[in-house]
C-alpha cells in the first residue's frame, strides 16, 4: 500500500485503488505489469497490456505459509463459510489469504480500499458488509465512540499471547477489547543517495532549495503538518491557533520547491521522478526493491510513528469466521510472512523467530526503543481536527 | 388533438421524471446541504441553515485555485477544438464506406478505465519515461526534462481525454454540411481557404460550440487529472471541493463551493452561447 492516508488525500493512489477494486489485483501486479513494457511499445500497448492483466486474480499458491506455532483456537460454533475483508492494497502478504481459504475452508472476499476516507465512508452507514478492516489505532476510541465496532471475544484468539507486553494493553485500545493490532510504522523521508550525495539528517532537507521541483511531501495533512510542527519545535498534536498559523507560513514556504503533494510516495521514489519525499518507513523498503539507492532516513529531530489495527464491524454478517482470521493474523509465521512481504514491522513477539534478518536488523525498519521512545504519534483530535484541514485546504489552494 | 397532446405528454413523462429523481433532487439536497455544517465527526448538521459557507467560499484564498481551474479548462477547450476538427473533417469527407470504423476508433480509447489510460500518460512524461527516453537517447538533452507534474501535462492529459467530446458533435455538424453548397462557392471562384472560411466554417459553427461546451464543463470539474499529472503547484477548484468531501469531511462547505461552481459554469455557459448565437449564427 502507499501508507495509510490518515486522513489525508489520496488521489492518484485513491484513482488507481479504484481500478484495482474492480478488477481485483494489487498495485504491485498493475505497476509491475505496466514496468515489463518496453518504453517504445509502452504507448501502444499499456492499455492491452493492463486490460489483460487484468482478469489474472492473485492467484492461490500452493506454498503457503502454513500456520503454526501457535494453539488453535478452542474449538467453538462453526464458523460461516464466508468473510470479508477491507484493507489497503499492497498491505498484506502474498499467500496470506488463499492458505487462509484453504486451512479454514473459509472463502475470503478481500476488498481494497482506495483511502482510508473511503473505508471510514462506507463503514460509517453501519451496513459496508464487511466483516474486518484495518483502522488506525488512534481512531479505535472514535468508531467504539460511534459504534462503528464490536467488542472481540478475547477466547477465541489464543493467539493473542503472540503479541509484545506493549501491544497486549495499547494507550488506545487497553486490553485489546475491540482491536487487535496489525502493523506499526514510521514516518521520515527517503532520498536517492546517487541524485543526492551527502547524507541527510535532518526534515530541514525538505526545505533546500538545491532540490526544488525533486521533492514531495505526502498528500496528508497530519503528517505534512507534523514535519512543520517538529521543525519548529511544537507537538504534533497541538491544538494552539498560533502554531498551527506558522507552521502553515512554513508550509507555504516550502511549497514552491515541491514537485507535488503525493499519494504515492513509492511511486514517486522508485521511478526517479523525485529524490527526496516525505514517505513512510516500510513504503521507502517497498521502492528499494525497484531503485536500491534509496535510504530512508528518521529525522534527528524526530519522527512520527502509528499503527492499524484490525478491528471486527458492528454488524459483521461473519462474526465466527472473523475471529478465526484475527487470530490467524496473530499467528507467528503468518504474521511474519505479512512482514516479508510490506517490510511494515507487526507488534507479534513471536513471529521475530520467522521474520528475514535483514528487515529485522534495519534500524530503519525495526528501529530499537530508544529511537521509537522518540517519534510522536498523532492522536485524534476530534473537533480540533477541523484548524488543521482548514490551514491544508489554505495551502493547498493558495498561489 | 387533445389526444395527441396527451400522447405527446405521455412520452415526456419518463424523461421528465428521471430528470427530477436523479438530477433535480440531489441538487435540491447539494443545496441544503450546503446551508448547515459539519459536526465533530464530519457529519452534516442543518439544525441551523445560513449562507455562511458561500461567504467563506468567497475568500480570496481559493482566487487562484478557481483561476487556475478556468485556465485548464479553457486551454483544454481550445486545443481539442483545434485538433478535432480537422480530424472529424477528415473522417467526414475522406472517411468513405469507412466512416463508422473511423468514428468508432475514436471511441475507442473508452473501453479502457480513465485511470488506467492517465497513467500511461504518467508513463510517457515521466523523468526516465518515453519522452525523456527518446530526447536523451538521441541526445537532444543531457537532464531529464520536468513534463509530469506541470501545468503542460494537465493540459495535454485533458485534452487527450476529452478529444472524443469534441470530435463527434464536429463531425456530425461537418457531415451535414451539403457539400453541394461547397461547390457553389467553388463555382463563384472563390478559394479553396475561402470556401472553407465562409461556408463550411460558419455552417458547422453550432458543432464548435458544442464541442466547446461538451469539452469546457467536464474540463473545469476534472479533478482526476489534474491530480496524477499535476503537480504541487497545479490545484483546481474540483480538487479543493473532493478535500472538503474527503479529507476535511466539511460536506456543507464542499456543497456551497460545488454549487457555486455549478452556478458559475451555468451562466458562463448560457452567456457564451447567447452571444455565440447572436453573432455566429444570426
Amino acid at each position: 500500500m502507499s501508507r495509510p492516508r490518515r486522513d489525508g488525500a489520496p488521489d492518484m493512489e485513491g484513482a488507481l485503488a479504484r481500478y484495482l477494486i474492480e478488477r481485483r489485483m494489487s498495485r504491485r501486479q498493475v505497476l509491475g505489469r505496466m514496468a515489463t513494457l518496453g518504453a517504445a511499445a509502452a504507448v501502444g500497448s499499456v492499455a492491452a497490456a493492463c486490460t489483460t492483466g487484468a482478469t489474472a486474480e492473485p492467484e492461490p499458491s500452493g506454498a503457503s505459509a502454513a500456520p503454526s506455532g501457535s494453539p488453535a483456537p478452542t474449538p467453538q460454533p462453526t464458523p460461516e463459510s464466508e468473510l470479508y475483508v477491507y484493507n489497503y492494497a499492497d498491505y498484506i502478504g502474498e499467500d496470506t489469504i488463499p492458505s487462509f481459504e484453504e486451512k479454514y475452508g473459509i472463502k475470503v472476499t478481500y476488498d481494497f480500499f482506495d483511502t482510508y476516507e473511503t473505508m471510514t465512508a462506507k463503514i460509517a452507514t453501519g451496513d459496508s458488509g464487511y466483516d474486518v478492516t484495518f483502522a488506525t489505532g488512534v481512531d479505535v476510541p472514535g468508531f467504539l465512540a460511534r459504534e462503528l465496532v464490536q467488542p472481540l471475544d478475547l477466547s477465541q484468539i489464543p493467539n493473542v499471547v503472540n503479541l509484545a507486553p506493549e501491544w497486549q494493553d495499547p494507550a488506545y485500545d487497553p486490553g485489546n477489547q475491540h482491536s487487535m493490532p496489525y502493523m506499526w510504522w514510521t514516518t521520515g523521508y527517503g532520498y536517492d543517495t546517487e541524485k543526492i550525495p551527502e547524507e541527510l539528517t535532518s526534515w530541514a532537507a525538505l526545505w533546500d532549495s538545491r532540490w526544488k521541483g525533486k521533492m514531495a511531501m505526502l498528500d496528508d495533512y497530519r503528517e505534512t503538518f507534523a514535519v512543520a510542527l517538529i521543525r519548529l519545535g511544537y507537538s504534533i498534536n497541538t491544538t494552539s491557533d498560533s502554531e498551527l498559523d506558522e507552521a502553515l507560513a512554513l508550509l507555504q514556504e516550502q511549497k514552491p520547491l515541491l514537485r507535488k503533494y503525493t499519494a504515492d510516495d513509492i511511486g514517486d521514489l522508485s521511478s526517479g521522478d523525485v529524490w527526496l519525499c516525505h514517505a513512510w518507513g516500510a513504503d521507502v523498503s517497498q521502492a528499494a526493491t525497484e531503485r536500491e539507492s534509496l535510504a530512508y532516513v528518521i529525522p534527528e529531530e524526530g519522527g512520527i510513528r502509528g499503527s492499524d489495527a484490525m478491528v471486527l464491524l458492528a454488524n459483521a454478517p461473519h462474526p465466527i469466521a472473523a475471529h478465526l482470521f484475527i487470530n490467524y493474523m496473530l499467528d507467528a509465521e503468518v504474521s511474519a510472512a505479512n512482514t516479508n512481504y510490506i517490510y511494515y514491522m507487526g507488534p507479534n513477539e513471536a513471529a521475530k523467530a520467522y521474520i528475514d534478518p535483514a528487515i529485522l536488523e534495519d534500524p530503519t525498519l525495526n528501529p530499537d526503543k530508544a529511537a521509537i521512545d522518540k517519534l510522536q504519534e498523532i492522536l485524534d483530535l476530534g473537533p480540533d481536527l477541523e484548524k488543521y484541514q482548514t490551514r491544508w485546504t489554505t495551502l493547498r489552494a493558495g498561489a | 388533438m387533445s389526444s395527441r397532446r396527451v400522447g405527446d405528454l405521455a412520452l415526456f413523462m419518463p424523461g421528465m421524471g428521471w430528470l427530477a429523481v436523479f438530477f433535480v433532487v440531489p441538487l435540491i439536497m447539494i443545496f441544503v446541504v450546503s446551508l448547515g455544517s459539519r459536526d465533530a465527526y464530519g457529519g452534516v448538521v442543518l439544525d441551523r441553515l445560513s449562507f455562511d459557507n458561500y461567504l467563506r467560499a468567497l475568500a480570496p484564498a481559493f482566487l487562484p485555485t478557481a483561476l487556475n481551474s478556468v485556465k485548464y479548462a479553457t486551454a483544454t477547450t481550445i486545443l481539442a477544438i483545434l485538433v478535432s476538427y480537422p480530424i472529424a473533417y477528415w473522417i467526414s469527407r475522406y472517411g468513405g464506406r469507412h466512416k463508422v470504423l473511423l468514428l468508432v476508433l475514436v471511441m475507442l480509447p473508452f473501453w479502457t478505465s480513465w485511470v488506467i489510460r492517465t497513467y500511461a500518460w504518467m508513463i510517457i512524461l515521466r523523468d526516465n519515461g518515453v519522452i525523456n527516453g527518446i530526447l536523451g537517447g538521441l541526445g537532444l538533452t543531457s537532464e531529464p526534462i520536468m513534463l509530469l507534474n506541470t501545468d503542460l501535462a494537465v493540459i495535454l492529459g485533458m485534452t487527450y481525454g476529452f478529444l472524443p467530446f469534441a470530435i463527434l458533435p464536429l463531425y456530425v455538424a461537418i457531415d451535414r454540411v451539403d457539400e453541394a453548397v461547397v461547390a457553389a462557392a467553388r463555382d463563384l471562384y472563390s478559394s479553396g481557404r475561402g470556401a472553407f472560411l465562409h461556408v463550411t466554417l460558419p455552417l458547422t459553427m453550432p458543432g464548435v460550440i458544442a464541442a466547446a461546451i461538451l469539452t469546457f464543463i467536464p474540463a473545469i470539474g476534472d479533478f482526476v487529472t489534474p491530480d496524477l499529472l499535476g503537480g504541487a503547484q497545479t490545484i483546481t477548484i474540483a480538487k479543493v471541493i473532493q478535500t472538503l468531501f474527503l479529507t476535511d469531511k466539511n460536506w456543507a462547505y464542499g456543497a456551497a463551493l460545488g454549487f457555486m461552481l455549478m452556478v458559475v459554469t451555468v451562466v458562463v455557459t448560457v452567456g457564451t452561447l447567447r452571444v455565440l448565437r447572436r453573432e455566429v449564427i444570426g
